[in-house]
């Protein structure tokens, strides 16, 4: 068992554990920490894949910007309910059918072992340049995918007068 | 001036679409376009007649064939266009000028009809129809019109639509007619299927080349010929004729004389090599011609209502022209047509006159009338007497012109020649009764206030009734140009010129005389009592007088296998075709909404799961196909 | 470390998110389930990049885009959970169900 496979190892738990922390925990603040610990794990997934660069995109969107994100939303709704959120009457069907997913995709992979090849990953200019030519199409719908997002979430969280609670509007 | 022969059925169409379409701004006389365009139809027929005559080298056949393309369906192109024969001449003749006189007719005798217009928009389209159908060059034009003639006698027979007994009598003609009519199609599409074509002269070519067999020829002769026999009112279709009187008596006229029921001898005389390859549908035709002609012929004597009694004779004349074509003879058919044609219109007229003079229609109330309406009788007496076959008038040319066709037919000519005889006795007996009867002896109290008929009326009548008179001597070639009927109207290469048989003609003659001698015995003179020779033949008058049955034998028919038939079918339409079929899923779609609308809680999770538990289920699908 | 164990992962944390999705009743807390499952499919994409891809970059650059594209998603989604406390007091997802059958 060499190093890099107790490393695996030792992000892998941490990932699952605090995956499942962000489903269970009734607070929150508490999931959007334990995704937070989560996503982190999984950036260091992705400099186990030798993708550094990718990691260093998913601290930074997820880590900086999406769980800021979510927190602020916590903040700004101040629902008491969210320090005390309990699971929905079917979550014992949900919690089977997430084995049973878990069960067929694990049959899948464990049936059906694809041939590696040695682990290596692209240096970020080589990236940057397959980014910027035969992707730079989608690169850019991307971008307008971002813009869009944006005005529709400002549009939509913008406060409008017949939105007092109980307006039904 | 053949090309423009188109307008000849073009125009009383255009007629009709104007006035049907104009009604409403046009005053009354806007009937005044019928006449008109059918006075036009008329007046093209002459210049047509001249060009035709002028164009061939008579004697000798010539067809004129000109048509252009209409529908073109990968190799199959269907032609529009017109072929003028001198049995399609004949045929223009005779319907162009029935159709007008009778519409000049019509202008006093419907002059008080609420639906003024609309009797002549469509009596112009039935004329239009059977000129079209004459003219036709192929036969899915000749059925187009054919079905036409159908919807238009459809049309006017029910013409007094308010009345029942005139409703049902328009839907009798129309469905029996109909039956026919699908043996017709049958034939066309048969003959399509075996020649790949429509057109009559392609056809013709591949029966004369021996493309078609025996079994084909025979079939669709036969197939024709029903269509032909439902049109023509021939037993067993013959039982619409007579109901059919319903109709404004123009219409019987027309109906009579020049179109509708003509129109099934004409299809005979048209396709006639088909019944000149086949001996089996000349065979047939001959023996429909027979039974039609005998059976028609004994209810025409004994019939009351003066209508009825002419459409008997009209039945029994129909049979006589469709014996001639199974004996082979094309001439005699067509001129007996013709002659028949004219008789028969100056006939029905009289009868309109009749009615609408004293308001009878029942021939023992008449007698007399001669007094009241000596116009009418001349014409009416000149009518019957040709019609029953006394010389000179054109009724005895023709009827000879048949009984000498029928005694040199090909096929047990002797036993079809002792029919027409029997049937030239008859119908010399029926004229006659029913000419005595109503004009001859006294004039009875309640017909004190009939009167003559007005001009309108009258001056067609005798048109027709000179015509009828002096038509025989069609059958003579009086001119360099024309030698006669037999020369201008015949089959394949034998023609006929007019030859008095003296034995025969003298045999009809002493026959036809001897039917009105007897008749005047009985109706004038009162020698003969009816009632005494009724009553020793009581249950043969009785089967006679009820028209053997027949309506009686198709209404069990109707009543107990179609109904049945027909309830069972509507049963599955009701039960399976309606209730399951169109209302199935509509109801099996709202039902399944019902249940299922629980499906549907709002709840976002239970969506996804939806999601979850479908791929789950692709996931086992995948295995399971594995 | 072999290919199948960190799809192994992938499998879980996907599992994991599936159960959050369908278990949580908080709007915000399903969202996060969503990023989980998310971040599962991008494992997969990197991992495939680098043991599968001989060429080792359209995976990463799928991901960059699965990354972009959750973001602009959360952004969204968090305006929506927004508009949604607004008119309901609430961010249970289950009590917005006007979509009822």
């Amino acid at each position: 068992m060499d190093a890099q496979a107790v490393a695996f190892a030792i992000v892998a738990v941490v990932a699952l554990v605090s995956g499942i922390g962000v489903v269970t925990t009734r607070n929150v603040a508490h999931a959007a920490l334990f995704l937070l610990v989560s996503l982190a794990s999984v950036a260091g997934v992705f400099i186990l894949l030798v993708a550094e660069f990718l990691a260093l995109v998913q601290v930074l969107i997820y880590g900086g910007a999406v769980t800021i994100v979510l927190l602020f939303a916590l903040m700004l709704t101040r629902a008491e309910e969210f320090s005390n959120v309990r699971a929905n009457p079917q979550w014992l069907v949900g919690a089977l059918a997430a084995i049973g997913v878990f069960g067929a995709m694990g049959a899948v992979i464990l049936n059906d072992r694809l041939d590696t090849q040695a682990l290596q990953g692209p240096s970020l200019k080589e990236l940057g340049g397959e980014l910027f030519t035969n992707w730079v199409v989608p690169f850019e719908i991307a971008s307008l995918v971002l813009l869009m997002a944006l005005i529709g979430a400002i549009i939509l969280a913008r406060a409008s007068d017949n939105d007092a609670p109980g307006s039904g509007g | 001036m053949m090309e423009w022969a188109w307008l000849i059925p073009s125009l009383p169409a255009i007629a009709f679409a104007l006035m049907v379409v104009l009604r409403r701004w046009l005053p009354n006389w806007g009937a005044i376009l019928a006449t008109g365009s059918m006075a036009v139809s008329f007046a093209l027929f002459f210049f047509v007649f001249a060009d035709w005559f002028g164009e061939k080298s008579f004697p000798g056949d010539y067809t004129f064939i000109y048509s252009i393309d209409w529908l073109r369906a990968g190799d199959a192109v269907l032609t529009w266009g017109m072929w003028i024969d001198p049995i399609t001449l004949t045929m223009l003749g005779l319907v162009t000028a029935a159709a007008l006189g009778i519409q000049v007719y019509s202008w006093g005798y419907m002059a008080h009809e609420p639906r003024f217009t609309w009797f002549f928009a469509v009596h112009s389209l039935f004329a239009a129809s059977m000129l079209a159908l004459v003219m036709a060059d192929n036969l899915l034009l000749l059925y187009i019109a054919w079905e036409l003639v159908g919807i238009c006698s459809y049309l006017l027979i029910g013409f007094f639509y308010d009345r029942r007994s005139a409703a049902e009598a328009a839907k009798k003609a129309f469905i029996t007619t109909r039956v026919g009519d699908v043996g017709l199609l049958i034939g066309i599409l048969l003959l399509f299927v075996e020649t790949g074509t429509f057109e009559l002269s392609a056809i013709f070519a591949a029966l004369a080349n021996g493309e078609l067999s025996e079994g084909v020829v025979t079939g669709a002769a036969l197939l024709m010929l029903m269509g032909a026999i439902g049109k023509s009112a021939q037993f067993p279709f013959h039982v619409w004729l007579p109901d059919a009187m319903e109709g404004p008596t123009p219409v019987s006229a027309l109906v009579h004389s020049a179109t509708m029921v003509v129109a099934g001898v004409f299809l005979v005389a048209r396709v006639f090599p088909f019944f000149e390859a086949s001996d089996t549908a000349s065979l047939v035709l001959l023996c429909l011609g027979a039974v039609t002609a005998l059976g028609a012929a004994a209810m025409a004597l004994v019939m009351t209502d003066i209508k009825r009694v002419l459409a008997y004779s009209t039945l029994t004349d129909l049979a006589f022209m469709m014996l001639a074509l199974g004996a082979g003879s094309v001439t005699a058919g067509m001129f007996h047509l013709l002659l028949h044609g004219f008789a028969k219109a100056t006939l029905f007229l009289g009868a309109g006159s009749i009615s609408h003079g004293s308001e009878q229609t029942d021939i023992r109330q008449m007698g007399g009338l001669r007094r009241r309406m000596p116009l009418t009788a001349l014409a009416f007496g000149i009518g019957a007497l040709s019609l029953g076959g006394l010389p000179p008038f054109g009724g005895f040319f023709s009827k000879d012109e048949v009984t000498l066709a029928v005694f040199h037919g090909q096929q047990f000519g002797w036993v079809f020649f002792i029919v027409a005889l029997t049937v030239g006795f008859m119908k010399a007996l029926y004229m006659g009764r029913v000419f005595f009867s109503a004009f001859l002896g006294k004039l009875k109290p309640e017909n004190e206030h009939a009167h003559e008929s007005g001009p309108s009326m009258l001056a067609p009548m005798l048109v027709f009734t000179t015509l009828g008179a002096v038509g025989g001597l069609l059958a003579f070639g009086w001119t360099d140009g024309y030698g006669g009927f037999g020369y201008f109207v015949f089959a394949g290469d034998h023609q006929e010129g007019f030859h008095l048989n003296w034995g025969i003609a003298g045999a009809s003659t002493v026959l036809a005389v001897a039917g009105f001698g007897i008749a005047w015995l009985a109706y004038v003179t009162g020698s003969l009592r009816t009632e005494g020779i009724i009553a020793r033949v009581r249950p043969v008058h009785t089967l006679v007088a009820n028209k053997f049955y027949v309506d009686e034998v198709y209404q069990w028919t109707i009543d107990t296998v179609v109904l049945t038939l027909g309830n069972a079918i509507a049963w599955v339409d009701r039960a399976l075709v309606n209730d399951v079929g169109v209302n199935g899923p509509g109801s099996a779609t709202s039902w399944s909404g019902s249940k299922l609308r629980v499906v549907q809680s709002g709840k976002l999770y239970s969506y996804a799961l939806g999601m979850v538990l479908g791929f789950l289920a692709l996931a086992v699908a995948w295995w399971v196909a594995q | 470390m072999e290919l199948y164990h960190v799809e192994l992962l992938s499998a879980a944390l996907f599992a994991i998110g599936v159960y959050g999705v369908l278990a949580r009743r908080n709007a915000v807390m399903v969202l996060m389930a969503v990023e989980l499952m998310l971040n599962a499919a991008t494992i997969n994409a990197v991992a495939y990049a680098a043991f599968l891809d001989p060429g080792r970059l359209v995976g990463q650059v799928i991901t960059v885009f699965i990354i972009t594209v959750a973001a602009a998603e959360v952004g969204l989604a968090m305006a929506i959970i927004l508009r949604l406390y607004r008119v309901r007091a609430t961010a249970n997802v289950d009590e917005a169900d006007e979509m009822k059958g």
